[in-house]
């Protein structure tokens, strides 16, 4: 049995796929989000085998979405949408099929067959993707998308993950090494990511390990580890 | 004198005068004044009385007259030449009678300038100018002769007999001449007058015919109109190959419907140029009576672009002469009715392209539509079969009215009934999080509006807005009177408006465009949006116009 989550923001739609997806007998339905950012959540704490995905979502669309997945817990990912246009992209993207809507009985067991042989030949999946520009924040109940260019530093502790800039800090889904690896944002601690672009100067402590001061004068540290390579990518 | 106004009224028949009946006189025109005066002043001199070894004459008539109406550059040419001449023929006043002349014609110059100065440029063919002026430049002449001419006791005796009759008929004589050529320059501006007059009133009433396009119903008002108007014998009106509408003399056999007979409607067709038959040079001889009354003719083709589409004729019968006017008339109508041609197939064809715009955009949207709404109906399908046959029942209204053509005219409340059909399915689609809220004006369901205004601001709502929110969509529609307009709103509460967003901007640019089409610059379509909060199309309809 395969462990599904379905994503997609309308509610019969992913009522009539879970349906279907039991009446297969070869999946668990372990989740269903009506938006990218619950999936994100649920991606990370379900690590589904698969993901049947919607790509015209609000704020955040499938495409996106991907991008913000650690690989860690990457499924592989079925696309269903109304949407034609986006086939061609959806495999550039490595997806593993594209279902249309409404979904044919016939097209998903061609689906469930693919899966079934990815998974005896244990291909682990795969996403090019691309950089993400605007990072989702849950900002009082409201989503607030971030510019990754307006990020001075990113802070992971006990709670989770916050984002930091002028406005102030801002508490988000994404992980720390997905916002390493899809934004220019660059590792200085453990805990931190830092933006070059916004550094004003680099503070050096006594015991070999330093201070990065960001342009609205915030202070992020860096470890002895973390200084050589920040040194290297500043050529000094 | 009597000398004088004969020359005038010669001058005034004679196509010289031409030069004088435009407003701006121009070079050419110049040099014609220019050697009418200098003539006149010539003549002046000739047609004198010697007196004392000097000439008793009306010489400074020309220069003078030349200065008033031309300038002083051609008062003083004028001047100098009557001046070198009477200079010429010697005598002890030769000197000052000759500069006198020329003084002459510079003075008329610069009371020409002080009048167009003065911004009097209408007192320019005032005889009382030309008299007065004419009077002080003799009064200058004798003064000249004073001062000049020796011996002086001679010079004296010469002015004591000539200065009086002289000052006197100078100015008695420019006074009748430029009351001539006022005459005659009145009457010919009265003539173009009546005839402008004449060729607006055509112009003004068979315009709007014509934006009707071109047909036998239309072609035989236009046709009353030209002869009516023109008042010539008979009119015609053909389309390549057959009459359209003929009215006059000769209508017995001359039948609309029947094909082109006459030579000269097939060359002016085939070659695309006037034909002209003055009926004394050239003949027109009717091809389907002995007894046609008709006798000379004005072919002018109708075209649109370089394409001749038809004709227009002018007929006039043997016993009256084709009028110069009512040829110039003919030609010029039928100019403005092939640019108006021109003009409507253009204003058609932008309609056209409207249109064409508004269903491309119809057909982007609804494959999208159709297959969420078909998905969402047969996910209910599982669950709710009576819903499910409501929302199919929606959904064909929804096509049918899309199917209508985008020319159509609709109530308010036919637009509010497929927009209800869409919001049912969308309801269905999104049932977990969407709120819709109509709030009507029921006395303005009976609003004529263009077919498919509502419907795309309404699909625009929800694709850029509702559909791109996280939380619960709100969509309002409401319908309410103010100050003599009805308003439409339509609102969403995402707060999405991107006017760079090239396909939304373009959609309600088309309903803009159409709403504006039918009741003009009174109406519109309004966008406010206060960022995450709402977006809000208004449209904006005047209540008095009555759709048609």
């Amino acid at each position: 049995m395969m462990r599904a989550l379905i994503v997609d923001d309308e509610i019969y739609s992913r009522q009539e796929l879970e349906a279907m997806l039991n009446e297969t007998g070869e999946f668990i339905v372990s989740g269903k989000c009506a938006n990218a950012l619950d999936a994100i959540q649920a991606i990370h704490r379900e690590k589904p085998d698969v993901l049947f995905l919607d790509v015209q979502m609000p704020v955040i669309n499938g495409f996106e979405l991907l991008d913000m997945i650690d690989q860690e817990v990457m499924p592989s990912v079925v696309f269903v949408t109304a949407y034609d246009a986006y086939a061609l992209k959806a495999f550039e993207e490595n997806a593993l099929d594209y279902l249309l809507k409404p979904v044919e009985k016939e097209r998903l067991s061609k689906t469930v067959e693919k899966l079934k042989k990815r998974f005896r030949e244990g291909v682990k999946p795969a996403f090019s993707g691309s950089d993400i520009k605007k990072i989702p924040c849950v900002h009082s109940s409201r989503i607030k998308l971030i510019n990754t260019a307006e990020v001075e530093y990113v802070r992971s502790g006990e709670t989770g993950v916050y984002v930091i800039c002028q406005q102030g800090e801002f508490y988000t889904d994404l992980t720390l090494q997905v916002l390493e690896n899809k934004t220019g944002l660059v590792r200085c601690h453990k805990q931190f990511l830092v933006n070059i672009d916004l550094m004003d100067e680099i503070l050096f402590r006594e015991n070999g390990a330093a201070e990065v001061k960001t342009k609205s004068g915030r202070l992020v540290p860096v470890s002895r580890r973390y200084l050589k390579i920040l040194r290297e990518r500043l050529f000094f | 004198m009597s000398v004088f106004v004969v020359i005038a009224y010669i001058y005034c028949k004679s196509p010289l005068f031409k030069s004088l009946t435009t407003d701006a006189i121009r070079t050419r025109d110049r040099v014609y004044l220019y050697f009418v005066f200098s003539a006149l002043s010539i003549m002046g001199t000739y047609l004198g009385v010697p007196v004392q070894d000097a000439i008793a004459n009306t010489r400074a008539i020309g220069p003078v007259l030349a200065g008033v109406i031309g300038g002083p550059l051609l008062g003083t040419a004028v001047g100098v030449t009557g001046g070198l001449h009477r200079y010429s023929l010697g005598g002890f006043t030769a000197l000052s009678c000759g500069l006198a002349t020329a003084l002459a014609g510079t003075l008329g110059g610069i009371v020409h300038l002080y009048l167009q100065r003065g911004n009097r440029s209408e007192y320019t063919f005032d005889p009382k100018i030309a008299f007065f002026t004419a009077f002080v430049a003799e009064i200058l002449e004798m003064a000249i002769i004073l001062l000049i001419s020796r011996p002086y006791a001679n010079a004296v005796a010469l002015v004591q007999v000539i200065a009086g009759p002289m000052i006197l008929s100078d100015a008695v004589g420019a006074a009748l001449f430029m009351s001539i050529i006022r005459d005659q320059k009145n009457m010919a501006d009265r003539i173009a007058a009546v005839s402008s007059a004449k060729a607006f009133k055509i112009a003004e009433r068979t315009l709007n015919i014509l934006s009707r396009g071109i047909n036998p119903e239309t072609a035989l008002a236009l046709a009353k109109i030209i002869h009516k108007e023109t008042g010539v014998g008979s009119v015609a009106i053909t389309d390549k190959e057959k009459i359209l509408a003929f009215i006059g003399h000769g209508s017995d056999h001359h039948i609309p419907g029947n094909p082109i007979a006459s030579p000269f409607t097939k060359a002016a067709i085939t070659d695309n140029k006037v034909i002209f038959a003055d009926g004394e040079k050239e003949r027109y001889d009717c091809p389907l009576s002995e007894t046609c009354p008709m006798n000379s003719v004005l072919v002018v083709p109708l075209h649109i672009d370089n394409d001749v589409i038809g004709t227009i004729q002018l007929f006039e019968p043997r016993n009256k002469r084709f009028l110069n006017m009512n040829k110039t008339l003919g030609e010029g109508i039928t100019r403005l009715l092939s640019n108006q041609l021109l003009l409507s197939r253009y204003e058609m064809q932008k309609n056209l392209l409207v249109q064409s715009e508004l269903k491309l955009l119809q057909a982007q949207i609804n494959p999208h539509f159709l297959f969420n709404s078909l998905n969402t109906i047969i996910a209910i399908l599982r669950v709710d079969a009576l819903r499910c046959k409501d929302l199919l029942i929606h959904l064909s209204n929804f096509f049918r009215k899309n199917l209508k053509r985008g020319g159509d005219l609709s109530t308010l409340e036919e637009e509010l009934d497929q927009v209800n059909s869409y919001l049912q399915i969308e309801k269905a689609r999104f049932d977990d999080r969407l709120v819709v809220d109509i709030d009507i004006d029921p006395s303005l369901l009976k609003v004529i509006l263009p077919t498919f205004t509502l419907q795309p601001l309404v699909e625009n709502a929800f694709k850029h807005g509702i559909s791109n929110t996280l939380g619960q969509g709100i969509a309002r529609i409401k319908a309410f009177r103010r100050n003599g307009l009805a308003f439409i709103e339509i609102e969403d509460n995402a707060g999405i408006f991107h006017e760079k967003e090239t396909e939304d901007g373009h959609g309600i640019k088309i309903v803009e465009r159409r709403l504006k089409g039918h009741f003009g610059n009174d109406s519109g379509v309004s966008i406010s949006c206060v960022p995450n909060e709402l977006t809000r199309v208004t449209v904006k309809i005047p209540l008095e116009t009555k759709a048609p």
